[in-house]
C-alpha cells in the first residue's frame, strides 16, 4: 500500500522498483547502469544487514504490508519463504524456464517447489567449499605443500584422519579451526540431509548426518579440532597466526581469509577437499506479491542475474558466480591470486561447485543445525560424551519440531 | 421530594454542589491528565497484547490460517525443559546481575552525593558512562573481554591468580557469570542516578546530627541512607525485577544465534520459538506465562523490599 | 582518633570509587582502541591495548557504507522530541495520580504497572500491522508516537511528587484560586526538577539505543537511527570489526557531550531541589 503508490504518481510515468540488498553485492553500480539504459525505471536500493532484511521481511510478508517490489533473500532462509510461496511471484510466469540452463542444476532447485512448478527466486552466487591450508604448517609437519600434491595427498576423510594425526604429532597443533566447518563440509557430501521432501527428519539410525557427526567426534577425541567457534575474534585471529592446518570454507572465505590475516599473504592455498564438495551461502532475488510491477521487476532481476553481470560482481565483490558461461570465460577461470602464492582460485571454486550434490534443505534446517553444532561444541570444549551429546540434540530437535 | 422544605434544601444543595463541582472539577483534570497515556496505550498496546493472549491458543506460523488448538501450546512449553532450564537461567543471571547492583548503586550514590569525595563529577560520569554505550559496542567490548581462550583477557587475569582458564560462552557458570556482569556493568550507572535522585528528598540536618554523634560513614549509610531511600529501593527492586525477567539483548548478542542452553532466558526461549522456529502458539504461550510469573516475582520483592532497614 | 578513622573510611572510599571508576572506563577505552586499529590487531590475542593509526581509514569505510550523519541527525530527531513529549505526559499523568482523587485511580495506575511485565519482544508483528495500516511505515512517527507511552515514567514522576510536593501547598494553591494547570505549571514543575533531568537522561538514552522496534518500523536509509546503520556495517560474511567499532565510537562521542552537558544542568537541578528542601 501506500508508499509505492505515491512514488509512482508524483515520478511521472517512471516506474519506481524497491530492491532490499544485504551484503556487499555492489548492486548499486549495476542498478545504475540498468537504469541508464532504461530511463522509465528508477530502482531505489536500501541496504540492511542479512537477518535483519530477512525478519523485515517475514513481518512485512505476515502482515500483508510494507515488502519491497525486488529482495535478496539468503539460501539460509529461502526454505522458509518458500512456505509461503504464494506470497511472491511465481518467475515461470514470466519466462524463467528459458534461463534455466545457464545455471548450476542444484542452485536453482532450491529456489523451486518440490514439484518443480513454483519457482520463488533466481539464482545470484553462491559458496562452493574448498580446502584451504596453512603450507608454513604443512611444512612444519613435513607435507608437501603444492595444491596438487596436497590435494592428492587427501583423496578421502580416512586419508585427512591420518594427516591429521600427523600434524598433530609433528606440530602439536589441530588439522581445523574448529567442529562446525569440519562437520558441515561432511553434511554437505551427503546425498540427503536434515529432511526428505515431506519435511520429516531423518537422521536417526545410520544416517549419513550421523556418520558426519560421528568422524567429527573421533577427530575430537584425538585432539585434531580447534575449539574456536565461527566468527569470533579469536578464531579470525587463528587465521593469521596459523595456529591449525587446515580450513574446510566457502569462496566467499577468501575476502575474510585476507581481511584477519593481512600478513599471511603467501602462506595459504587452496585445493580440494576429499570426496567432493559442499556449499554454504549465497543468494537468490525474489519479486514480492506486493509488487505492483512484477514485470519490470522481473525484467531487471533476470537482467542483474545474468552471466555477464555475474561476472561483473565476481570481479567487484567477490561474489562467486552459479552462471555456468562465466565458467568458460578465460578471464574469470585463469584470474589469479597473489595473496594464494598466484592460485588460479576461481577455477578451484568452480570445480567445487560443479560438485555439489543437490540437496533438500527443508524449512526447519537451521534448528537441527544448531543444535549438532552445539552439541559438537560441548564435545570439543567439555570433553563430554559424544553419543550422550548427540542423543540429547536429538531430543532438543524433536521438541522443537514437534510444536509447529 | 417535598417541596415545603425547599429552601433548607436548596442551601444544603448548593453547599453540595459546590463542593461536587470542586471534586468534580479535580476528577475532570484527573483523567484529562492522565488520558494521552491511555489513549496512546490502547491503539499500540492492548492490540498487541490482546493479540498475544489470542495467539496463546493457536497454531501458526505467522503466513499461514491459524487454527485454535486450545491449551496444547501451554503444555508444550510447560513439559519442555528448556522452558524450565531458560527460567532458572534467568532467575539465577537476575541473581547474579541485580541484587549486588542495587547494593553497589546504594554505596555509589551515597558516596557521590557526599561533600567529602573529591573529584565528584569525575566519578559521576564515569559511572555514568556504561549507560550512554550502545548494545552493539557492549557486546564487541565484552565478547573480547569475556573470551573463550586461554589467552583472553579475563582468562590472562584469572591465571595470575593460578585459576583455570573459564569458557565464558559454553560453561555454565561462565556464561551465566559473563552475561551478569555485563547487566551489572550497563546499569548500575542507571540505579545510581535514580537514587541520587532519591537522596536529594533526605535533609541534610539528619546527616548532621548523625555526625555530630560520631557515626562513621557506613553508619550514616545503614541507618539514614537506606531507610530514607526505600521508596526508591522499592521501584528499583521493582523495575530490576522486571528487567531481569525482560533479559534479552545481552544474551542475545553474547551468545550469537546458537541459543545454548546454558545461556538462554525465557524472553530469548520466546523469541527464538516465534522469529526462528515459526512457532507463534508457544511462543505467546511462553510470555503470558512469564507475565505471570514477573507479577509473582516483583511482588514477592516489592514486598521483601519493603522490610529494608526495618 | 575520629579524625583517624575518618580518613581510613574515606581512603577506603577512594579506592573503592577509583576502581569502579577504572571498569567502567575501561571498556570505553577499548572501544577507542579497536576503533583506531585495524581488524587484524583487533583479533589478536590478547588483542592491541594502544589506539592505533586506522583512525581515519576506518572512519571513511564507515562513511561509505551508511549515512552517518543523516542517521545522526535521525536520532537526535527521535530522541529529543519523544523525551520532550514524554516529560510532559508523564509529570501530568504522575501528578494527577499523586495529588489528584478520581474513581479508579489505583486500579488504573495498577493497570500501567502492569503493562510494564508484558515482554514486548512478541507484540511485534501485530504492532507492526498499525503502523502500516496509519501508513506510517518509514516515518520517524512510527518511533516517536509510540515512545510516548511510557508507564515507568508515569511511575516515576508520581513517586517523585508524592514525596516531593506537601499536600498543604496543594491546598494552599487551591485557596488562592490557582487553575489546576497553572497549579502543575508554576508550582509542581519547578518543584520537581531533579525528577525531570533524571527522567530526561533515561528517555534520551533509551531512545537513543534502542534497536528492535526501529528495526522493524524504519527500513529505508534515509530515516535510519543510527543503531540502524552501525547495524547495517555488519555484513554476514566478513566482519570488519575496526570498522563497526569506529562507527560505534563516534555514534558514542556526541552522546558523551550531551551527557557532560547534561550532567552539569542534573547538578545544578539537584541542588536547586536540595536548597528548597
Amino acid at each position: 500500500m501506500g508508499c509505492s503508490e505515491d512514488e509512482d504518481a508524483s515520478g511521472d510515468g517512471k516506474v519506481t522498483l524497491k530492491f532490499w540488498v544485504f551484503g556487499s553485492a555492489g548492486y548499486e553500480q549495476l542498478a545504475e547502469e540498468y537504469m541508464e539504459d532504461h530511463p522509465d525505471v528508477n530502482i531505489e536500493i536500501n541496504h540492511s544487514e542479512m537477518n535483519d532484511l530477512h525478519n523485515n521481511l517475514f513481518t512485512s510478508i505476515s502482515a500483508g504490508s510494507g515488502a519491497p517490489d525486488i529482495t535478496m533473500i539468503e539460501v539460509s532462509a529461502i526454505a522458509k519463504f518458500m512456505e509461503a510461496q504464494d506470497r511472491f511471484y511465481n518467475l515461470y510466469d514470466f519466462g524463467a524456464e528459458d534461463i534455466k540452463d545457464q545455471y548450476l542444476d542444484w542452485k536453482w532447485n532450491m529456489a523451486e517447489s518440490p514439484d518443480g512448478s513454483y519457482l520463488i527466486g533466481l539464482p545470484t552466487d553462491i559458496g562452493p567449499t574448498t580446502m584451504f591450508y596453512r603450507t608454513d604448517v604443512f611444512e612444519e609437519a613435513g607435507l608437501p605443500t603444492d595444491p596438487d600434491e596436497v590435494s592428492s595427498m587427501f583423496q578421502t576423510w580416512e586419508d585427512f584422519f591420518e594427516i591429521g594425526k600427523q600434524i598433530k604429532a609433528e606440530t602439536g597443533k589441530p588439522i581445523v579451526d574448529g567442529p562446525e566447518l569440519l562437520y558441515n563440509a561432511l553434511r554437505d557430501q551427503a546425498d540427503q540431509q536434515y529432511f526428505n521432501e515431506n519435511d520429516e527428519l531423518i537422521i536417526e539410525g545410520n544416517s549419513a548426518v550421523k556418520e558426519a557427526y560421528d568422524f567429527t567426534a573421533r577427530l575430537i577425541e584425538e585432539g585434531l579440532v580447534g575449539q574456536n567457534e565461527l566468527w569470533t575474534p579469536e578464531w579470525g585471529n587463528a587465521m593469521a597466526d596459523g595456529s591449525y592446518g587446515v580450513l574446510l570454507a566457502p569462496s566467499w572465505m577468501v575476502a575474510n581469509v585476507k581481511e584477519n590475516a593481512p600478513d599471511a599473504s603467501g602462506k595459504w592455498r587452496i585445493t580440494t577437499m576429499p570426496e567432493g564438495a559442499g556449499n554454504w551461502g549465497g543468494s537468490y532475488i525474489a519479486i514480492p506479491k506486493e509488487s505492483e510491477h512484477p514485470e519490470e521487476a522481473y525484467a531487471f532481476i533476470e537482467w542483474l542475474v545474468s552471466p555477464e553481470n555475474q561476472l561483473t560482481s565476481f570481479k567487484n565483490n567477490g561474489l562467486f558466480p552459479s552462471a555456468l558461461p562465466v565458467y568458460e570465460e578465460s578471464d574469470f577461470i585463469e584470474s589469479t591470486d597473489d595473496y594464494f602464492g598466484g592460485q588460479q582460485v576461481a577455477k578451484i571454486f568452480s570445480e567445487a561447485a560443479e560438485q555439489v550434490k543437490p540437496v533438500y534443505m527443508g524449512k526447519n534446517h537451521a534448528i537441527v543445525q544448531t543444535e549438532i553444532v552445539n552439541a559438537l561444541m560441548n564435545v570439543v570444549t567439555k570433553g563430554t560424551d559424544p553419543e550422550a551429546e548427540w542423543d540429547e540434540a536429538l531430543t532438543r530437535i524433536k521438541a522443537q519440531l514437534e510444536r509447529q | 421530594m417535598n417541596l415545603n422544605t425547599d429552601k433548607n434544601k436548596m442551601k444544603n444543595i448548593s453547599i453540595f454542589t459546590a463542593r461536587m463541582t470542586e471534586e468534580k472539577k479535580e476528577m475532570v483534570t484527573g483523567y484529562l491528565y492522565i488520558s494521552p497515556f491511555f489513549i496512546l496505550f490502547t491503539i499500540f498496546g492492548l492490540f498487541p497484547i490482546l493479540f498475544s493472549f489470542y495467539l496463546g491458543f493457536q497454531k501458526w506460523n505467522g503466513l499461514t490460517e491459524m487454527e485454535f488448538v486450545g491449551w496444547a501450546n501451554f503444555r508444550f512449553v510447560l513439559e519442555d525443559p528448556l522452558f524450565w532450564k531458560s527460567l532458572y537461567n534467568t532467575f539465577i543471571m537476575g541473581l547474579l546481575g541485580t541484587f549486588p547492583q542495587l547494593v553497589v548503586a546504594i554505596v555509589l550514590a551515597f558516596a557521590l552525593n557526599s561533600a567529602l569525595i573529591k573529584f565528584r563529577n569525575f566519578y559521576r560520569v564515569s559511572y555514568f558512562m556504561p549507560y550512554v554505550t550502545s548494545t552493539v559496542a557492549v557486546a564487541v567490548v565484552f565478547g573480547v573481554i569475556f573470551s573463550e581462550q586461554e589467552s583472553g583477557l579475563i582468562n590472562v587475569i584469572l591465571s595470575w591468580f593460578h585459576l583455570d582458564p573459564v569458557n565464558w560462552t559454553t560453561s555454565e557458570w561462565g556464561v551465566k557469570f559473563a552475561i551478569a556482569a555485563m547487566v551489572f556493568w550497563r546499569w548500575v550507572g542507571y540505579n545510581t542516578i535514580i537514587y541520587l535522585a532519591g537522596l536529594q528528598s533526605i535533609p541534610k540536618e539528619l546527616y548532621e546530627a548523625a555526625k555530630i554523634d560520631g557515626a562513621t560513614l557506613f553508619q550514616q549509610l545503614r541507618y539514614i541512607t537506606v531507610p530514607m531511600l526505600r521508596p526508591f529501593i522499592i521501584f528499583t527492586v521493582f523495575l530490576s525485577t522486571i528487567g531481569a525477567f525482560q533479559l534479552f539483548t545481552e544474551p542475545l548478542i553474547f551468545l550469537g544465534r546458537s541459543y545454548r542452553e546454558e545461556g538462554i532466558t525465557v524472553v530469548l526461549y520466546l523469541w527464538r520459538e516465534a522469529f526462528v522456529n515459526l512457532s507463534f502458539g508457544p511462543a505467546s504461550a511462553t510470555a503470558i506465562l512469564l507475565f505471570f510469573i514477573i507479577i509473582i516475582f516483583s511482588s514477592v520483592n516489592v514486598f521483601l523490599a519493603n522490610r529494608i532497614g526495618r | 582518633m575520629y579524625r583517624m578513622k575518618k580518613r581510613i573510611s574515606t581512603g577506603f572510599v577512594h579506592v573503592l570509587l577509583l576502581s569502579g571508576a577504572l571498569l567502567s572506563l575501561f571498556p570505553f577505552y577499548w572501544m577507542f582502541v579497536m576503533a583506531t586499529n585495524h581488524n587484524s590487531a583487533i583479533n589478536q590475542v590478547p588483542p592491541a591495548f594502544l589506539p592505533g593509526n586506522q583512525t581515519v581509514e576506518n572512519f571513511k569505510k564507515v562513511l561509505s557504507n551508511v549515512d552517518f550523519f543523516g542517521s545522526m541527525w535521525n536520532s537526535f530527531v527521535v530522541s529529543t522530541l519523544t523525551t520532550l513529549g514524554v516529560l510532559f505526559l508523564c509529570s501530568l499523568a504522575g501528578f494527577a495520580f499523586a495529588k489528584y482523587k478520581f474513581p479508579g485511580k489505583n486500579i488504573l495506575f495498577l493497570f500501567i504497572l502492569l503493562t510494564m511485565m508484558v515482554p514486548p519482544q512478541l507484540g511485534l508483528i501485530p504492532q507492526y500491522y498499525i503502523i502500516t495500516k496509519l501508513d506510517w511505515l518509514n516515518d520517524l512517527k512510527a518511533v516517536i508516537v509510540p515512545g510516548l507511552i511510557d508507564a515507568f515514567g508515569i511511575f516515576w514522576m508520581r513517586q517523585y511528587i508524592s514525596s516531593a510536593i506537601p499536600d498543604e501547598l496543594m491546598d494552599a494553591a487551591k485557596i488562592d484560586g490557582c487553575s489546576n494547570f497553572r497549579i502543575y505549571w508554576n508550582i509542581a514543575v519547578p518543584m520537581i526538577l531533579p525528577a525531570f533531568s533524571t527522567l530526561a537522561i533515561i528517555k534520551f538514552m533509551y531512545m537513543w539505543n534502542d534497536f528492535l522496534w526501529p528495526l522493524v518500523v524504519l527500513r529505508e536509509e534515509s530515516v535510519y537511527t543510527i543503531q540502524i546503520a552501525i547495524r547495517s556495517l555488519m555484513d554476514n560474511y566478513v566482519r570488519d570489526y575496526g570498522m563497526i567499532l569506529s562507527g560505534t565510537f563516534w555514534a558514542t562521542l556526541p552522546l558523551v557531550f550531551i551527557f557532560l552537558f547534561f550532567n552539569k544542568l542534573f547538578i545544578d537541578s539537584l541542588t536547586q531541589g536540595a536548597l528548597k528542601s
